[in-house]
């Protein structure tokens, strides 16, 4: 039996994402791009994981997607990119795509994962995840928390512009 | 064929009105009645409630009101009449609509003006109305170079965005849309589509002036949804779940987190007027600067559009206070036990539902009052002076509570078999 919702979801994420990549518009690209994260989000939904697709809507949709629309927005199109269209290099990306999914779904077959009765587990608890992680689990979180705080300290020192400050300081 | 009496008769106004009357009432008895019968004897009607509604019980109920109690207590407990009715559109929009009124009249009373004051002859009070119904005949003019798909999803996604954050609004015990786990992640999840929306209208108008007031709102969206994040989480420390019908009830087992977490409660209420784009951070619709912001080429209904999404929002956002930090619905019971004594019917009267609400209600409105307040008394501040106050000031004392609700959690005064828990 086919869920509905399922088939509407997954047509959602998949036709947003063709109209990302295949569309002429660069800001139209980026809204499929946001739709179809939200498509993801919702098959988050469905699989029980209602904690993982509030995060997937608040960090792709709300910090990424805005990113990339407002790069966007910002660069003069036509100066970056010349369209190319060549027939060779679409049939090439079809068949090489279909590869890609034939072989993924022929693993999953494969797998044993489809064998009904397999997926019998409870729903994921958020809470026992959280205290595992900060019992059994807590170096991984103390190392997690150094490489974020690195990469924020990085990120600083990157956008540190040593001439603005400069000129600043002898402004004032 | 415009035509108008000259001389006005009252005796052929009545008649004209007596005849309109015989005319409904031959054309009700004719087709109406036989429509109705046909409808109640050959369609199967759907079961309400205990006993299936057949065209018998339909004919009694017209004659004895009170056999239609059990028929409206089905219908208020179904999910239409929760979406669209009572925690959901209407019951926000109506706030909306009163907020509207007595955000004029009040800012006018601050400011020694009358504020709204013929339409309606009272106090102006029916000036929304005549607001909605020009807004509503007026054209809407979408610019030559708008990017049109955009221009007209934008208004329509804000609206419909700002009611999913209402939706999530606990607003008496068992009385919530989507009471859902994650609710107060869902809430902030939702609101990280405002900047987005903003953005991409403002692009779309193809105009300097809100493309400048969309970079605003995503500037300042951002920069305070930080510090409005994290004074939300000492919350969820406090009350040990995520889920906001949960915190309500764990501000009833003990006090109103306002009490342990007051600097919270100030970063939450100083973001929430920054997400709202309200004086004094209403930067992106700076009207003295940069004409109307993002909004500068909305005209008619998507002019209203935005409103309304801007009003349903700021209901969410003075409901989400409450929720979090001035104990939800808690409140004594008001209404008496039972309204006709001694009746022993069906009863759709609870009286500690009722005095949920009320009290909820009330506390809205006064969080609703206090956002008001700044645009009567204060200027508008610098964009940079917000990004500095949002970035550096704000998030900083957000952390301090964080470490109160923690010290609270493990020194055993809150949390589980707490020393101030009830």
């Amino acid at each position: 039996m086919v869920d509905p919702i399922f088939v509407g979801l997954a047509v959602l994420t998949v036709g947003s994402a063709i109209v990302a990549l295949d569309t002429k518009e660069l800001i139209y690209g980026a809204i499929g791009l946001a739709i179809s994260m939200l498509g993801i989000a919702g098959f988050f939904l469905l699989l029980d994981a209602p904690f993982v697709a509030m995060f997937q809507i608040a960090v792709y949709v709300g910090a990424v997607a805005v990113l990339i629309i407002f790069a966007v927005m910002l660069v003069r199109t036509q100066a970056l990119f010349t369209v190319r269209e060549d027939k060779g290099r679409k049939a090439a990306g079809i068949i090489l795509m279909l590869f890609i999914m034939g072989g993924l779904g022929a693993t999953l077959l494969i797998s044993g994962l489809n064998t009904p009765g397999s997926f019998t587990a409870p729903p994921v608890d958020i809470m026992a995840i959280g205290q595992e992680m900060l019992t059994y689990y807590s170096p991984t979180l103390i190392v997690m928390g150094l490489v974020l705080a690195g990469a924020v300290i990085a990120a600083l020192a990157l956008a540190r512009r040593e001439d603005v400050e400069q000129k600043d300081e002898r402004a004032s | 064929m415009a035509s108008y009496i000259e001389s006005f008769r009252f005796g052929e106004f009545i008649g004209s009105v007596l005849w309109l009357v015989f005319w409904i009432l031959i054309i009700f008895s004719l087709v109406g009645l036989p429509l109705l019968f046909i409808v109640l004897f050959y369609v199967p009607l759907p079961p309400l409630g205990d006993e299936p509604l057949t065209p018998y019980l339909f004919l009694t109920m017209i004659v004895d009101p009170t056999r239609t109690i059990p028929i409206i207590k089905y219908m208020i407990h179904t999910d239409l009449f929760r979406v669209a009715a009572f925690p959901g559109f209407t019951y926000a929009a109506l706030f909306a609509a009163v907020t509207i009124f007595v955000e004029r009249k009040f800012l006018a009373k601050m400011q020694l003006r009358y504020g709204p004051l013929y339409v309606g002859k009272i106090e102006g009070w029916l000036q929304l109305a005549a607001d909605g119904l020009k807004l509503i005949s007026k054209e809407i003019i979408v610019p030559a170079a708008a990017d049109k798909p955009i221009f007209w999803a934008a208004p329509i996604a804000f609206v419909s965005v700002a009611a999913a954050a209402a939706a999530l609004i606990p607003v008496a015990p068992g009385w919530v849309v989507a009471d859902i786990d994650v609710g107060i992640i869902a809430v902030f999840a939702i609101f990280g589509f405002f900047p987005l929306i903003a953005l991409l209208f403002s692009w779309a108008s193809n105009s300097k002036y809100p493309f400048i007031g969309g970079l605003r709102a995503l500037h300042q969206i951002i920069a305070f949804e930080i510090p409005f994040i994290i004074s939300a989480l000492s919350v969820v420390i406090l009350a040990g779940t995520l889920n906001l019908t949960g915190i309500v009830e764990s501000q009833i087992a003990s006090y109103w987190f306002v009490f342990f977490l007051p600097i919270s409660a100030f970063v939450f209420y100083l973001s929430s007027l920054a997400e709202l784009e309200r004086i004094p951070f209403d930067l992106p619709e700076a009207e003295s600067e940069i004409v109307a912001g993002w909004i500068t080429e909305t005209s008619g209904m998507i002019y209203g559009l935005i409103q309304l999404g801007t009003y349903l929002k700021l209901y969410a956002l003075a409901a989400l206070f409450v929720v979090l930090f001035l104990g939800g619905w808690s409140g004594p019971i008001i209404f008496p036990q039972e309204i006709i004594p001694g009746y022993t019917g069906e009863k759709i009267y609870n009286p500690v539902t009722l005095s949920a609400i009320f009290w909820f209600t009330i506390k809205t409105f006064g969080v609703i009052m206090l956002m008001l307040l700044p645009r009567g008394i204060s200027p508008r501040i610098r964009i940079d002076i917000l990004l500095h106050t949002g970035w550096y000031k704000l998030i900083v004392l957000s952390f301090i509570n964080m470490f109160v609700a923690l010290a609270l959690i493990y020194g055993g005064i809150l949390g589980p078999e707490g020393l101030l828990v009830r």
